[in-house]
């Protein structure tokens, strides 16, 4: 399998923060889901791979090219948080502009979404809506035969009728076997829905890269007293933390642990679950 | 570029209107009060405010990270600015001539030296002034860009007085008035270049968040 995004050992020092050799791929065909706490160098890394940000370190590969040219460029769909057009302008206006930007822009394309979306083509974009917004970030996005889109917490601050009409948005883009996705958010729930990949940052770095399923299929966890604590092998933790009246301990695999510790109660942990436990828990 | 400069275009589309008749106004006013042709010393740089409303505006709605990850170098988004810079200031030149050679044609005293003169001096000012502002606009936060933008117009001043007097060295300026605002024109020409280039360089390797 190729990878339409691969990042590998990037790093960028400020004054009070390190992304720190941060690596990881989008495979293509598949959305990848970057999560982590605010502050965690989930922008940061996204900057660093479009080259908003001179990274110190670190490789960049986008769609088999090292490095991002115009032609790359060409074929990357970015949308952040808000909609980064001036609002002066209408998404009519914003089509004479991406015509003259996009070789490849595709007028009929970007009609189409804005009609799907409901998006009125003259009223200017200071009087959209941010759900409105992010709507017109997307359809530009899509409309010049994107092969890799990046959104970076695009769909935080919406309300849920609109993030759901945008992840099938990007569920439907997927569908093409050569389109892939990254998506950075910290509202977990919308990636369990759409993820294929799970790349958590905390404090600049990589914890894990893993695909969601195994997350919300293998990894369980272990709820129980401090006496039951104490005999659990250490070996089977990957992190814990102790609660007001229990202990949390996540574990790789739920099912193996129920058959060694068949008197503890092993649940499915959500990523929210396995997010909180990987920044609150100890090791 | 195209899609860039459109897309300033249209941001200064309403202001232009209402620069294009404060200076058909002024025109018409000044030829009462001075000669006509002063109104091409004012108009390029009046014309040019527009420049700064389009990187207020990019500023607001952070425009520049999300245009650099289209297929739009660095290089690119700054030389626009420039270019958009120049565009206007001729503009506003042109737009500046239409009430002089109205007046003239209707008698007034307005010759091809007063307006050569004039359109010289309005040229070089703007010119110096943008090799200030436009990389400081670019560069810095808008607060600090507005002030540097008020500056610039009164430096320019003094940097045409001294290029004057140090051409007045070599050359008696006051026998070859036109001549000597040539060469200030040629200067302020070449400032404004290495004026872009300079800014284009420090934009590479800018972090855009």
């Amino acid at each position: 399998m190729t990878n339409a995004l691969t990042v590998s050992g990037l790093t960028k020092t400020y004054q009070d923060f390190v992304l720190d050799q941060v690596s990881f791929s989008v495979p293509s065909g598949s959305i990848v889901g970057l999560i982590g706490e605010n502050g965690a160098g989930k922008s940061t890394t996204i900057h660093a791979a479009l080259g908003l940000i001179q990274k110190e370190a670190g490789q960049v590969s986008v769609l088999g090219r090292e490095g991002l040219d115009g032609e790359t460029r060409e074929e990357i769909g970015v949308v952040f948080d808000g909609s980064n057009y001036p609002e002066i302008l209408s998404p009519r206006k914003l089509n004479r502009v991406m015509k003259n930007i996009y070789r490849s822009w595709d007028e009929t394309a970007y009609f189409r979404l804005l009609k799907q979306f409901s998006l009125p083509p003259e009223k200017r974009i200071k009087q959209f809506s941010k759900g409105m917004k992010m709507k017109l970030a997307i359809s530009v996005a899509l409309s010049h035969h994107s092969r890799l889109l990046i959104l970076d917490e695009a769909t935080s601050g919406l309300d849920p009728v609109i993030r759901d009409d945008i992840l099938d948005m990007l569920l439907d883009f997927v569908q093409e076997e050569d389109h892939s996705i990254l998506v950075s958010s910290h509202i977990t729930s919308d990636l369990e829905k759409i993820a294929d990949y799970i790349v958590f940052i905390h404090e600049g770095k990589v914890v894990f890269s893993r695909p969601k399923d195994e997350l919300v299929e293998q990894y369980g966890i272990i709820k129980c007293g401090a006496a039951q604590f104490d005999a659990l092998d250490k070996t089977d933790m990957i992190v814990y933390r102790k609660m007001d009246c229990e202990w949390q301990v996540l574990v790789a695999d739920r099912e193996k642990m129920q058959k060694k510790y068949p008197k503890a109660m092993v649940v499915p942990a959500t990523i929210d679950e396995i997010m909180l436990l990987y920044v609150k828990g100890e090791k | 570029m195209k899609g860039v400069l459109l897309k300033d275009l249209y941001i200064a589309r309403s202001n232009i209107l209402v620069t294009v008749v404060s200076l058909v106004v002024l025109g018409f006013g000044l030829s009462f009060l001075l000669e006509t042709s002063a109104l091409l010393v004012l108009a390029p740089v009046a014309s040019t405010t527009a420049v700064f409303i389009s990187i207020t505006s990019d500023a607001a709605s952070r425009w520049n990270k999300n245009v650099i990850t289209m297929p739009v170098s660095r290089g690119q988004i700054i030389g626009e600015k420039f270019v958009f810079y120049i565009l206007l200031a001729v503009l506003g030149l042109i737009t500046a001539l239409l009430p002089c050679l109205a007046l003239g044609f209707f008698g007034a005293d307005i010759t091809l030296y007063s307006l050569c003169l004039y359109g010289a001096i309005g040229i070089s000012a703007t010119l110096l002034a943008g090799g200030i502002s436009l990389p400081c606009a670019c560069l810095f936060d808008p607060e600090k860009s507005q002030i540097v933008f008020m500056m610039s117009f009164m430096a320019s001043t003094g940097m045409i007085a001294g290029i004057v007097l140090l051409t007045n060295l070599f050359i008696p300026v006051k026998e070859n008035i036109l001549l000597a605002f040539h060469i200030v024109l040629a200067i302020s020409a070449v400032w404004f270049f290495v004026s872009c280039r300079v800014a284009v360089k420090i934009y590479q390797k800018r972090d855009i968040t």
